[in-house]
């Protein structure tokens, strides 16, 4: 089944327009990576589908037109986006940027709490700091905190914007790893957009390859690394 | 002794009505990073609007609450009209704003309450006699070591750790609090997770003005007297009191308050060759050297992080 479907996705800044109508699909249980180089218009795809910035186009989830939807109510309606670079609440501790991000959930804190604990097995790391200040942690960990925030709103669909820029690839495999688990174990599905393509592809259901705002390339990862002028033009292997 | 802990008291009096400013002060600029040049005269609004009601016989107890209310009136009013429209261009023009601000609310007060007829200074207007919130009768006061202390500066501090507590609690055990301190840490994030960031900064100009106006009803209160250039040297302690205590935390704010408050009157009396009038001079070369320690104030973050 379909999650999430874009129809001629428009967005950019003040007059400079940076995607020029994507069509994207995420169907339930799916990991749909979207690659490109710089300037290609990925933060801006995630953006435009969390809704804090102005876009065009339809966006549908669940096969419910969210376009028009405020980016508190995207939240409520399952999509939560772990941003690029450090997605978390410095000045907080661990723990609470854990809560905050459960701020839509109206399930009380006994449930909340668990779902904590649960995050803090999978992120042992995270645990350990639970009472520091997230602006404290090493980059892997704010990028484990930040993902672990976004699963706190307890998401049908994961936005993941290049949550390897900047880790050494050792934590970037573990990361992964993570996602993969997730997606398998609790049928998370997760779109995420990256720049390392040999990593991302690998785990990938599905790829789109995005130049200039516009999507050049789409399948399944064997079929895109399969084709000798894809492959060289783009994804660099 | 007597002396030094009357001094201290009434200094600790003082401050508190720096510490009520300065938390309006940096409510405001932990959540928008806007420093409101008007919150002084937002206060002396509230005070005057209280003095009003006064007037019309409404008891200074119901008087004070609605003061309170019509600071969040006018908090809100500043933020929608004026505030939000400039805040998408720059910071800096919020600052003109509110200069702007400050300079309205202050003909306004002149022009209801002040019997001019035209937009002055405020220096030298109309003193209006005002009801203090707490006894102060020249005998209201409890002796304690063989120091008087009035009932007006206990009342004062009081109210001040009162107020203190109750916005400890709810920065830091609501929810209301967590999205505050979320905003105030990564607006872009706090949208991510579904905070209404419009909405918690909206809530922080309305909290602020509203604590705002009751600093000003002690203010006037303390005074017994309320003119236009009322809250002119008030506001700079208050400044004066987040920037020592740290820009960007209420704990700082009530600790900066006090602590300028205590030193200038510690000083006052103590070194001859400042008396009352460098007593000001004094609580900045403590700033200063506090600054120059810590450029982040005494409980204020500094923004460092890991990469």
């Amino acid at each position: 089944m379909t999650l999430l479907r874009t129809r001629g996705l428009t967005a950019g800044y003040g007059p400079v327009t940076v995607l020029h109508g994507l069509d994207l699909e995420v169907a339930e249980g799916e990991i749909v990576v979207i690659l490109g180089a710089n300037g290609a218009g990925k933060t801006t795809t995630m953006r435009a589908i969390s809704g804090t910035i102005p876009r065009a186009g339809s966006v549908e989830f669940e096969g419910h037109d969210v376009h028009k939807s405020a980016p508190d109510a995207i939240v409520r309606a399952g999509i939560a986006q772990v941003p690029q670079g450090r997605g978390t609440f410095p000045e907080l501790s661990v723990e609470d940027n854990l809560k905050v991000g459960a701020f839509v959930r109206r399930d009380g804190g006994g449930k909340i709490g668990a779902d904590a604990l649960r995050w803090f097995e999978v992120f042992p790391r995270l645990a350990e700091r639970r009472s520091q200040r997230a602006g404290s942690l090493s980059g892997g960990e704010q990028q484990m905190l930040a993902i672990a925030r976004a699963l706190m709103s307890r998401p049908k669909l994961l936005l993941c914007d290049e949550p390897s820029m900047g880790l050494a690839p050792l934590i970037t495999q573990e990361l992964f790893q993570v996602l993969e688990r997730l997606n398998k174990e609790e049928g998370l599905s997760v779109l995420l957009v990256e720049q390392n393509a040999n990593l991302a592809m690998h785990m990938a259901d599905r790829v789109y390859l995005l130049e200039t705002g516009r999507i050049v390339a789409s399948g399944s990862a064997a079929e895109l690394s399969a084709d000798d002028s894809i492959r060289k033009a783009y994804l660099g292997f | 002794m007597e002396l030094f802990l009357q001094r201290t008291v009434d200094g600790l009096s003082e401050g508190s009505v720096y510490a009520l400013l300065a938390l309006g002060l940096v409510i405001i600029y932990r959540g928008t990073g806007h420093l409101n040049f008007a919150h002084g005269e937002m206060a002396l609004f509230c005070a005057y609007a209280v003095y009003q009601f006064g007037e019309w016989g409404i008891p200074i107890g119901i008087a004070v609450v609605m003061g309170m209310g019509v600071g969040f009136l006018v908090g809100a009013t500043a933020e929608v009209a004026l505030v939000r429209p400039v805040a998408r261009k720059s910071a800096f023009a919020v600052f003109i704003v509110t200069i702007g601000l400050f300079q309205f609310l202050n003909w306004l007060d002149g022009a209801i309450w002040g019997g001019q007829q035209l937009p002055n200074t405020g220096v030298g207007s109309k003193q209006i006699s005002y009801p203090s919130l707490f006894p102060s009768a020249d005998t209201d006061f409890v002796s304690i070591f063989g120091a008087e202390i009035t009932i007006k500066s206990l009342g004062t501090i009081g109210l001040v750790l009162v107020l203190s507590a109750v916005l400890f609690f709810v920065f830091n055990r609501t929810k209301l609090g967590l999205a505050m301190r979320a905003v105030a840490s990564n607006a872009d994030s706090a949208k991510l997770v579904g905070i209404r960031t419009n909405t918690v900064l909206m809530l922080s100009w309305r909290i602020a003005a509203a604590i705002g106006a009751l600093g000003g009803v002690v203010t006037a209160g303390n005074a017994q007297s309320v003119s236009q250039s009322l809250m002119f040297s008030v506001f700079i302690y208050a400044s004066a009191a987040a920037t020592l205590g740290g820009f960007d935390s209420p704990l700082g704010a009530v600790v900066g308050g006090l602590a300028i408050g205590v030193i200038q009157n510690l000083t006052a009396g103590y070194v001859e060759w400042v008396g009352q009038e460098m007593k000001v001079g004094v609580s900045f070369l403590v700033i200063v050297a506090v600054l120059l320690v810590k450029p982040s104030g005494l409980f204020g973050t500094a923004k460092v992080e890991r990469v």
